[in-house]
């Protein structure tokens, strides 16, 4: 039984197997673990176009200014190109696990990118550490994934601590360089990792800075109905809205505020739902004016020309513009694809060794990161955030100030 | 038996080894769930309630206390029955749709709670620190061989305990309570305390589940263990394998694992829905062409090999 | 808290309360008619709301004027089902209530599929609506105008169903063949006729509950879990086979959800519904308004 198992075994990977590992390798297979049904699997197949954009632009010869575009395939391992094998977990963590050990021991993959959902990717990092596979997180955004000393865990991306503190610098540049003082919060978060993680921090980063949370609303994810949570928002009376939550309580949401008259000065979002095209079609022009943390800005392209060839070629496969998760998901296969291409072959420890020393200067990606260089825990410190608005209906960079494309309009314009 | 035993030795697939595990534990939930649901007619579709309490008593007792998960399984179930006669009190007296409703509610209820209770780690769940392969706190690096034999050890018990009750007076007062309450009583069967004996079996044995799966993903929160999925996920194998038989839920969950895994792990990357359209459709064709359970169709097979050879079996069939 | 808070909480909570009505609405009909509960009643809500929305998409009119060919396709699709699947559930000799269950689960899990492949997971809405996105407000009250549209339409809807069952001769055969499906055979109804037009009439006003939710709600293969679980309490709680029990457990339920995410936190404000179900079944097994 053993050998029939090991004849099957030997035929399919019989050409990987016969050759050397270092000198021919003609594919390199990249696992992705992204939610493919379920609540969030607009995200997973976004992410599905978005990552086989970055596989065309390594694999093919496209030479627009980003790692590995010019010349077909990785050329310090013989022109290999790169083959991605996605797997669905539908938001649970078992699945996640399973989907991480099949991709690895059955698809031999030399990376895995994923999860989007935090409990996902803190189980399917757990795997990849204990099966020494380099894991990347690409759209993932909670914190404690990477204190937790796992030696294959990287992130592309910002954390939501990064995000955060990016919001609350901004309304110190607003006091400092508009002379607009927010002094007053409430929070809005679903309980789910991601909204505790978000607001926690939060919470934390109010108090050092003084400013009072009026209104601290945790609500159930996906519920029928947020009147109730809304009127006690509008009830705490603070001028500015802090909302954590993913695309189906954000339209709620907005629409909810609507119907009860409640218009705060701004809005503040931890993105997720608030960044998305379909929140957008969703609530039109209710969105007029909200602010979210994004790592991505389509109007990059008009300092950096390539993010608007990059974005066309998103948009044959999509149908739709780039936006925080699809940009950080093409991302992370250029970042990965880069350094297996260093690393110069596809045993694990070498790839590792080269995702740490990644040196990617900001101008060569489509984000408007300083660079993309991993600490010790495998975070990338470069990642600079960005608050992005929604003016005449598309998403623009309005702050840093220095880097914005667009001056930041506050308070939201009475409709 | 001892096919079950060798069976892994031969196979290199983690994947296959996972969609075993898996089988073999919901084999030995569907089991303890038919024990209340099967024999003893009380629908429950609430039990993920008691694998979750299992899950976070082992899962806390480990990493506050260091205990061994295998203590922690004990006592995991332990509460899991203990809260099983709590609940059992008041709603046993409820009938049909009145009774599974109310189980709903009480495990989403108690969803709600662990979600918001900072000390069990609330919506963060709790991460089982890897502290090298060890039987005694059941981790393993990735050696997936000991979690199968625990597994199966597991599916084995819950078949025994079946087996022995099935047999059994207890097991002839359940279906005397199912078929015809009425006249049971009418027969002397306590029909309350019957109900609760084996409500609290069946929630021990749950919760029992519940601590294994903890140790077998390392990472637990209230969605990924109280979700009202995984109490249907402990219901469709008996049902679908044979309500309130002893090989209903095994053949269940032998059927149902493999093909909501495959599907998933073949047909789910496609983000078009396939597998959810297969699965689905699978569960509504089973129910409805086998309502007996798949166990019926080893029934029919036999009959119709009875009337093919009649001289064959009339040997067979002894009194 | 303030008169215009605790106004606003009240009439928050009944307006939502009417809609957990309209929606629980088909899944009372359908097993008062037979018994049976539809599993899938949150995907026949989702269909409902896609047949709107591709409707929509076709003739560009608004959802409220589409209600009637919503409900129109609705209540083929719900003779479909009762033909197909439900018919076949009812047969079964043995383990029928499983059967039941799980007939209309696996239905529930393919039409969730079904509805990713046609439509893609990408969440919809419909803006086009002389009711989206307005509201009135009386005396610092807000009353969102397609919440409002829709409570009317529960009540209009109920009085319907509340005539057609009572006054007609449809209603009459219906309720023969639920008391006694066997002996109407032998009047010469066929019940089976009976039962499909039953499940046509509940699949229509889950056609209704539909349109109106989409004049305000996102469309999503999701969206019919979201209200599933409230469905089936609500019909509970009045008690099953009571259509005027469902509506006044509606109105109950959404009261008390509206006063518990204050009370309790926002978070655990479905907490208060399971209560109020738990604690009345309790008291009265068979519902508020089922028969004893």
């Amino acid at each position: 039984m053993v050998n029939v198992k090991t004849l099957l075994a030997s035929a399919a990977l019989s050409a990987a197997l016969a050759l050397p590992a270092y000198a021919q390798v003609s594919e390199v297979v990249i696992g992705v673990i992204e939610p493919m049904s379920g609540a969030g699997a607009q995200t997973g197949i976004d992410a599905k176009a978005a990552m086989e954009t970055a596989l065309d632009i390594i694999n093919e010869d496209i030479d627009i200014g980003l790692p590995l575009g010019p010349g077909a395939g990785l050329p310090k391992l013989g022109g290999a190109k790169i083959k991605l094998v996605f797997a669905d977990h539908q938001a649970d963590p078992q699945k996640g696990r399973a989907e991480a050990e099949r991709l690895i021991t059955e698809n031999k993959v030399s990376a895995i990118i994923g999860a989007y959902h935090s409990a996902v990717a803190a189980v399917v990092s757990q795997v990849a550490e204990r099966y020494q596979v380099p894991f990347l997180a690409a759209d993932s955004s909670s914190p404690s994934l990477h204190r937790r000393n796992l030696k294959w865990f990287f992130r592309t991306s910002a954390h939501d601590e990064m995000f955060s503190q990016a919001m609350f610098d901004f309304y110190k540049d607003m006091k400092e360089k508009k002379n607009i003082t927010v002094d007053q919060v409430a929070m809005f978060y679903e309980d789910t990792i991601f909204g505790t993680d978000s607001s926690n921090i939060q919470r934390k980063l109010a108090g050092e800075r003084g400013i009072k949370v009026a209104g601290d609303i945790k609500y159930r994810a996906n519920s029928p109905s947020l009147t109730s949570e809304v009127q006690q928002l509008k009830s705490s009376g603070a001028p500015v809205l802090m909302p954590s939550s993913y695309t189906t309580d954000a339209i709620l949401l907005l629409k909810t505020m609507g119907e009860l008259g409640y218009k705060p000065q701004g809005i503040v979002a931890q993105a997720a739902g608030f960044a998305e095209q379909a929140f957008l079609q969703a609530v039109g022009d209710k969105a007029e004016g909200i602010i979210s943390r994004s790592s991505f800005s389509l109007d990059l392209s008009e300092k950096r020309p390539m993010v608007a060839k990059v974005n066309e070629m998103y948009k044959k496969r999509s149908g739709k513009d780039l936006n925080d998760n699809s940009a950080r998901q093409l991302m992370a296969v250029l970042v990965m694809a880069d350094a297996i291409d260093r690393a110069g072959s596809i045993k694990n420890e070498d790839i590792r060794g080269a995702l740490q020393k990644t040196d990617i200067p900001g101008d060569k990606t489509i984000m408007p990161w300083a660079n993309v260089r991993f600490d010790e825990n495998g975070q990338n410190t470069g990642a600079t955030p960005v608050l992005i608005q929604v003016q005449d209906g598309v998403y623009r960079s309005v702050w840093p100030f220095e880097t914005a494309s667009r001056p930041v309009v506050w308070p939201i314009p009475a409709r | 038996m001892g096919v079950l035993v060798l069976l892994p030795h031969a196979i290199s697939s983690v994947t296959i080894l996972n969609i075993l595990i898996l089988t073999l534990l919901y084999a030995g939930l569907s089991q303890a769930w038919n024990i209340l649901g099967g024999y003893c007619g009380q629908i429950s579709l609430g039990n993920a309630l008691y694998f979750g309490i299992g899950a976070y008593t082992s899962t806390l007792l480990l990493t506050h206390l260091g205990a061994s998960p295998w203590f922690g399984m004990v006592v995991g179930g332990t509460i899991a029955a203990g809260l099983a006669l709590l609940i059992g009190w008041p709603l046993f007296r409820l009938k049909g749709h009145y009774f599974v409703i109310a189980t709903i509610v009480i495990a989403e209820g108690a969803l709600l709670l662990f979600q918001s209770w900072p000390w069990v780690g609330g919506t963060l769940g709790i991460y089982i620190p890897f502290l090298g392969d060890s039987w005694t706190m059941l981790q393993f690096q990735t050696a997936k061989l000991p979690f199968y034999y625990v597994a199966l050890g597991y599916a084995a018990l819950l078949w025994l305990v079946t087996y022995t009750v099935d047999g059994g007076k207890l097991g002839h007062y359940w279906r005397a309570i199912k078929d015809n309450p009425e006249a049971a009583q009418s027969l002397g069967v306590k029909i309350f305390p019957t109900k609760m004996q084996a409500a609290a079996l069946s929630a021990f044995f749950t919760g029992v589940g519940g601590a294994f799966y903890a140790q077998f993903v390392s990472y637990i929160d209230p969605e990924s263990v109280m979700n009202f999925q995984i109490s249907l996920l402990m219901t469709l194998p008996a049902v679908l394998g044979g309500l309130g038989t002893l090989w209903g839920p095994v053949v269940g969950a032998a059927v149902l694992i493999p093909v909501s895994e495959l599907t998933r792990s073949y047909i789910g990357g496609s983000g078009q829905g396939l597998d959810l359209i297969f699965y689905g459709g699978l569960i509504m064709v089973i129910a409805l062409l086998k309502p007996e359970g798949i166990v019926g169709l080893w029934a029919d097979f036999t009959r119709r090999r009875r009337q093919s050879r009649p001289s064959l079996a009339s040997q067979k069939v002894t009194p | 808290m303030t008169i215009s808070a605790i106004a606003q909480l009240v009439a928050s909570g009944l307006l939502i309360g009417l809609i957990y009505a309209l929606i629980a609405a088909g899944l009372s009909l359908i097993f008062g008619l037979m018994d049976v509960v539809n599993f899938a009643h949150g995907e026949f809500l989702m269909t409902s709301m896609y047949v709107t929305f591709g409707l929509y998409l076709f003739l560009q009119l608004d959802p409220i004027l589409l209600m009637p060919a919503t409900a129109l396709v609705m209540a083929a699709f719900g003779i479909f089902i009762y033909r197909t699947v439900v018919k076949r559930a009812l047969a079964a000799k043995v383990n029928a209530g499983m059967v039941q269950i799980f007939a209309t689960f696996g239905l529930a899990i393919t039409m969730r599929g079904l509805a990713q492949l046609f439509w893609t997971p990408e969440y919809r809405s419909i803006k086009d609506s002389v009711v989206a996105d307005k509201t009135i407000s009386i005396a610092g009250v807000f009353l969102p105008v397609p919440q409002l549209a829709a409570g009317v339409v529960c009540l209009l809807a109920f009085l319907a169903l509340y005539l057609l069952i009572q006054r007609t001769d449809f209603g009459r055969a219906l309720e023969a063949t639920r008391e006694d499906s066997e002996a109407v055979s032998l009047i010469g109804i066929d019940r089976h006729k009976i039962f499909a037009l039953g499940w046509a009439l509940g699949a229509a006003a889950v056609g209704v509950a539909g349109a109106m939710l989409a004049t305000f709600y996102y469309v999503h293969p999701g969206v019919g879990a979201t209200f599933a679980l409230i469905a089936y309490v609500t019909v509970a709680t009045g008690g099953f086979g009571n259509l005027l029990g469902a509506l006044a457990a509606g109105l109950l339920v959404g009261l008390v959800e509206s006063v518990s995410a204050v009370v309790l936190e926002p978070a655990l404000k479905q907490l208060g519904i399971f209560a109020l179900y738990l604690l009345t079944v309790l008291l009265r097994p068979r519902g508020l308004f089922g028969k004893l």
